[in-house]
């Protein structure tokens, strides 16, 4: 049986699965033996676990950690929000791991009644918040913040036609999907927040998404971002933050910034990345690195504790997932995780699409709530 | 011995890795003051942090107990933090500098560095000093060269120094020959 039949099979089963980006293709992994749900009080012993077997290539856990659990492992509170009862994190121990090489293809033939999005924060609230937090650029509280909307429909959806979509059009290199009985996630995330190998660790920020056309080629991008003073000075905190907070867990001078500012090109557009790496300090567990890199900075603003707090009391529904950490814990030590962005949860039949763009001291208002717009729209349309 | 005092800073640790490179060093919330290594340290770095410094009380009850016992240094909210407890003023600027790179000059024959050498820079700050400012044996040492911004002074006398840059961004070309030199006096 082929690949592409075995996913059709499993996912008509009815089972749990999850499919996550590889370098080549797509990895399935499927027949989970157990399932954490995590909350702050488990957290803690879930990642000192220790495993005797650790060869194959299945001995691991693979989940996401959501933002609510994240500010908690750092002490950071988040006040009485409007919740929807989501896990705060689950991860899987599968049993099953299927490494499919090319794209996705899959058609259940289910046609969707298009319903409308409706956005938690409209136009004006926008406008208030985004002077609110200018006035806090300006005394020095805050020097980037994201602020996040979130688009919400009624929908029953079937997450394998919505990812296999996507998979056709825009292959982000975190990408991820989750089918689990009651929930399920479709992500195209373009975001390593880090990978750990042995003692090596690294972290991939973006700052800086600009549309691919005919007329922009990669060198012109390069050029555009390095033109536009907004996306080049958003990219330089950013890489200062994660040299930050790699610098917290890595042994002193290891820190280096391997490549500065480059574009990247994926099918639809072209990103502004580094990638900062480092060597891990010999008593660093696997909780100091999650502790010392997550919530990921890019998607925050800066400096993280402050601005955390700041919009944790500004924000009256929970994130859930969005901003949270996708990824794996192998039984050996080594990980992969993500950030959740660009990402669709359904649960209890209800869609929530979340976007944020950065408010800086020379942004606007009306362009960054446009751009919240443009990036839901991409996962918006999935619905068509 | 080093102790830094971090003001929750994203930026903290990457000053303690560069002055790591020097000497032993060690870093505390300014909140979780340990006394003893504060006690023992033979210098005191105040980090970089957001707002402004009447906000940390705490770091402005050690900066005057050591000072001159000591050799203090501040990077941008550090160095704006110990201009506040000698009277200055600190306020906000029109222009903003957040992941900025500058063209900063060394404008005094007083200073360790060169009269006339300009150094590139990475800039993350709302507020500045406020001029004109004239306090005993502090000399602004170094200036924006565009808006003119203070960027550095030193008192040679009471070995207190202050960055309103960021000697430990990747933004700034030669930061570690900058803190060796002021770890060296």
């Amino acid at each position: 049986m082929n690949k592409q039949n075995q996913l059709a099979d499993i996912h008509n089963s009815g089972k749990a699965y999850i499919i996550y980006k590889s370098k080549k293709g797509f990895d399935l992994y499927t027949n989970f033996s157990k399932k954490i749900i995590l909350n702050n009080k488990n957290i803690k012993s879930f990642l000192s676990r220790k495993f005797k077997n650790k060869n194959k290539k299945t001995d691991l856990f693979i989940g996401f950690f959501g933002y609510e659990l994240l500010n908690n492992l750092i002490n950071v509170k988040i006040p009485g929000q409007k919740n929807i009862n989501f896990p705060k994190g689950i991860f899987y121990k599968p049993e099953k791991k299927l490494e499919i090489r090319n794209k996705i293809k899959f058609k259940s033939g289910y046609k969707y009644k298009r319903s409308k999005f409706k956005v938690n924060i409209n136009k004006n609230s926008y406008a208030k918040i985004f002077n609110k937090f200018k006035k806090k650029i300006k005394s020095g509280e805050t020097y980037q913040i994201k602020i996040c909307t979130k688009y919400k429909t009624k929908s029953k959806i079937n997450p394998l036609d919505f990812f296999s979509k996507l998979s056709q059009t825009n292959l982000a290199p975190e990408a991820f999907m989750i089918r689990d009985k009651n929930y399920s996630v479709i992500s195209c995330s373009p975001e390593n927040l880090i990978t750990k190998k042995g003692s090596d660790i690294s972290t991939k920020p973006i700052a800086g998404t600009v549309k691919k056309t005919k007329a922009l080629n990669k060198i012109k991008a390069l050029n555009y971002f390095k033109k536009n003073l907004k996306e080049t000075k958003e990219h330089n905190m950013i890489v200062d933050m994660e040299r930050n907070d790699l610098s917290r867990i890595c042994k002193v001078g290891s820190v280096k910034l391997s490549k500065q500012k480059i574009v990247e090109e994926y099918k639809d557009l072209f990103h502004y990345v580094s990638l900062i790496k480092g060597k891990l300090k010999s008593n660093i567990k696997n909780i100091d690195i999650i502790k010392a890199m997550m919530p990921g900075g890019s998607v925050i603003g800066c400096p993280k504790i402050n601005t955390l707090n700041l919009l944790n009391n500004q924000e009256k529904e929970n994130r859930n997932i969005y901003t949270g950490s996708f990824g794996y814990i192998k039984f050996n030590g080594d990980m992969r995780f993500n950030i959740i962005i660009r990402s669709i949860l359904n649960f209890k039949n209800v869609s929530e699409i979340s976007v944020a763009s950065g408010v800086v001291v020379d942004s606007n208002s009306k362009h960054e709530f446009n751009e919240n717009y443009i990036k839901a729209k991409a996962l918006i349309d999935l619905f068509k | 011995m080093i102790y830094v005092i971090d003001h929750h800073d994203s930026f903290t640790h990457n000053v303690v890795h560069q002055f790591s490179l020097f000497d032993k060093v060690y870093c505390d919330n300014y909140n979780y003051i340990d006394i003893k290594k504060l006690h023992d340290a033979s210098v005191v770095v105040f980090s970089p942090g957001p707002g402004n410094p009447k906000n940390y009380p705490l770091t402005s009850k050690i900066y005057k107990q050591f000072k001159g016992k000591k050799k203090i240094i501040g990077i941008c909210l550090g160095f704006q933090q110990i201009l506040f407890c000698e009277g200055a003023k600190i306020i906000e600027q029109k222009k903003i500098y957040h992941g900025f790179q500058s063209n900063i000059k060394v404008i005094s024959n007083q200073s360790l560095f060169k009269k006339g050498k300009i150094f590139k820079v990475g800039r993350y700050h709302s507020l500045k000093l406020k001029e004109p400012f004239k306090i005993k044996n502090f000399e602004i040492t170094m200036r924006c060269l565009e808006s003119k911004v203070a960027m550095s002074f030193e008192n040679n006398k009471d070995k207190i120094y202050g960055f309103q840059f960021h000697p430990e961004s990747f933004l700034t070309i030669n930061g570690n020959l900058l803190i060796k030199k002021i770890l060296s006096t």
